[in-house]
């Protein structure tokens, strides 16, 4: 089955790819998000409440692109709306924190996990995945977003409390991270009942926001939970941490996750150095200056040195944005992006990637 | 009794180690012993946040201690401050400060509204996040001699530019500076979009804006 406009579904494109044989080009993942609205053409608000639009939109995004895995998510507030927290909803955008679940670190008791068929947003998030599954399972990787365990606990009790509570009220952020794990823990078996792939995404254990001693601390015992359980269940970890996570990357790694995506600012060479022989590398086209105000051109040219970097990494290598796309970024920069993976080709030659390295560097010299 | 410079360098260090509740009480001795209170915060409470930047720039701190190093910056401000002159206080001039729409990272901004501040402007923080609209009718309000932005995001920067714009509709473009700031930016951004200055620190924004209220040159290669 391959409804995709590309060669080969992936799934029959990682399955030649396994068995050592030449295909139409690597794995990759412009990773859209919201954006998938502009595609179906529907405001970014109906995936709060309608099901069949939510997946509709991933699949219409997918039948135009033809990237290697789809997912339902469309915010980090999702599970901690379920909480308690109040959600901004804008007509046309992401959505947004607007208040969090308790005000006082004293109500952290009354915090309930959440209940993924009865709270907030989640049963439409449930329903979006059996139809996406329904619709194409058969011929693409299908996930379902989990925020960690220590990010879902910033929104409990707000950012700004929380951050100051890491220092002030230790056995406070324990309580929320507690409550959090169980939340993700109860997501993330509902999104195995329905036959998907839980992937994770835990912002705030960033480098770019807490030391990673603040990290090992208070974020990686419920994380190493949270992957466990899912190995548990013979699910492979997709991990996505935006900002700087190079001195956390062998903690991830040690947690047995099967994949790490990583954000522009962290280095493709080094991760894959660094645990490369343990899990598939991700990444890491920069969202904003690159693949939302670049051109065509200097995505090519992005893409491509990623390419370069990424893959011989042991376990594997996938272009991908660094983070979720903003939501206008043009459909032709997320074509130059797919276009650019499909000129690499497979098996990969590098003297082939040197050679349009040069000629995309001229095109882009060019422009400026 | 404690010297000034002993009091100063004191206030520095509660800063810098998060000493946010002993800081209230070197303040207090400051000012008891008759200190200058505008030196106090130039010279003892700044220094303090500067080096935590530093730190921050060295990654030995991360965003939980900066934000505990501004509290204590701020209990320090707030013990201060009434005894600062009036005449003193915002006298250079009056700023409209927000981080732009698109956008809710403001700790940059915040650490420039400190610093405008304790250089002596008047502020008015629009908060993070703004409406662009909102920047012409607080300027327009308060009669503003500078609005400042920042953002994180390059995807918040074309509101900048808008924000421009609307100023020279509204035909106050001339009245008021516009300084932008924030990591994505640079000198040629604030040129392309017709602003009149860019910092890359929140001290270099003081003496940016120091220099535009002046009429003195400002610029990439400007010291």
């Amino acid at each position: 089955m391959n409804t995709s406009p590309c060669e080969m579904s992936p799934m029959e494109r990682a399955a030649a790819i396994a068995k050592g044989e030449r295909v139409d080009r690597m794995p990759c993942n412009p990773n859209i998000a919201n954006g998938t609205a502009r595609i179906l053409g529907c405001k970014i608000s109906e995936f709060n409440t309608d099901a069949k639009t939510l997946a509709a939109s991933q699949v219409a995004s997918y039948r135009r692109f033809g990237y290697d895995s789809v997912r339902i998510f469309t915010d980090l507030f999702t599970w901690c709306e379920g909480m308690g927290a109040k959600v901004n909803f804008p007509e046309d955008d992401t959505a947004d924190l607007l208040e969090p679940a308790i005000s006082d670190i004293k109500d952290v008791g009354k915090l309930r996990p959440v209940d993924p068929y009865k709270d907030g947003r989640l049963p439409v998030h449930v329903d979006a995945m059996k139809y996406l599954i329904d619709e194409i399972g058969q011929e693409v990787g299908c996930g379902g977003g989990v925020v960690g365990p220590f990010t879902n606990a910033f929104f409990l009790i707000g950012v700004d409390k929380m951050l100051k509570m890491i220092r002030k009220d230790p056995e406070g952020v324990h309580a929320l991270c507690r409550v959090s794990l169980e939340t993700s823990k109860n997501w993330a078996q509902a999104v195995i009942d329905c036959g998907l792939t839980p992937t994770i995404s835990e912002p705030m254990s960033s480098c770019t926001v807490v030391s990673p001693k603040v990290f090992r601390e208070f974020s990686k015992p419920y994380l190493a939970e949270l992957c466990q359980f899912m190995i548990d269940r013979g699910k492979p970890v997709t991990m996505h941490i935006c900002g700087q996570t190079n001195k956390i990357w062998t903690d991830l790694a040690d947690m047995g996750i099967a994949a790490m995506s990583i954000d522009n600012v962290a280095s493709i060479t080094e991760c894959k150095q660094l645990i490369g022989d343990r899990c598939k590398v991700l990444g890491n086209v920069d969202p904003g200056s690159v693949m939302y105000s670049g051109t065509p051109e200097l995505i090519r040219l992005k893409v491509l040195e990623g390419l370069a970097e990424g893959y011989d990494s042991p376990k594997g290598y996938m272009a991908m944005s660094g983070c979720s796309l903003p939501v206008e970024t043009s459909l032709d920069n997320i074509q130059a992006f797919m276009d650019t993976v499909t000129e690499v080709g497979y098996p990969v030659v590098p003297e082939k990637i040197h050679a349009m390295i040069e000629d995309a560097r001229a095109k882009v010299a060019a422009q400026q | 009794m404690a010297t000034q410079e002993e009091l100063l360098a004191r206030m520095t260090e509660c800063v810098v180690e998060m000493e946010d509740e002993e800081v209230v009480e070197v303040a207090k001795e400051y000012v008891e012993a008759g200190y200058d209170p505008l030196v106090g915060m130039l010279e003892g409470l700044v220094p303090g946040m500067q080096k935590a930047s530093d730190l921050y720039d060295a990654e030995e701190y991360y965003i939980p201690e900066l934000l505990i190093c501004s509290d204590a910056m701020y209990n320090g401000l707030d013990v201060l401050r009434p005894y600062v002159k009036k005449d003193a206080m915002g006298q250079r001039g009056r700023v409209v400060i927000g981080v732009v729409q698109g956008d809710t990272h403001d700790i940059g901004k915040n650490l420039v509204k400190i610093m405008l501040e304790t250089a002596g402007y008047e502020m008015y923080d629009l908060g993070r996040d703004v409406p662009l609209q909102d920047f012409i009718d607080k300027a327009k309000e308060v009669d503003a001699d500078v609005i400042a932005m920042s953002t994180l995001m390059s995807t918040a920067m074309p509101g900048m530019s808008e924000v421009v714009k609307m100023l020279e509709e509204a035909g106050i473009r001339d009245r008021v500076k516009v300084v932008v700031g924030g990591g994505p930016l640079s000198w040629d951004f604030a040129y392309k979009i017709g602003a009149d200055g860019y910092s890359v620190t929140a001290s270099d924004a003081v003496r940016l804006v120091n220099n535009l209220m002046d009429g003195k040159p400002v610029g990439p290669n400007v010291q």
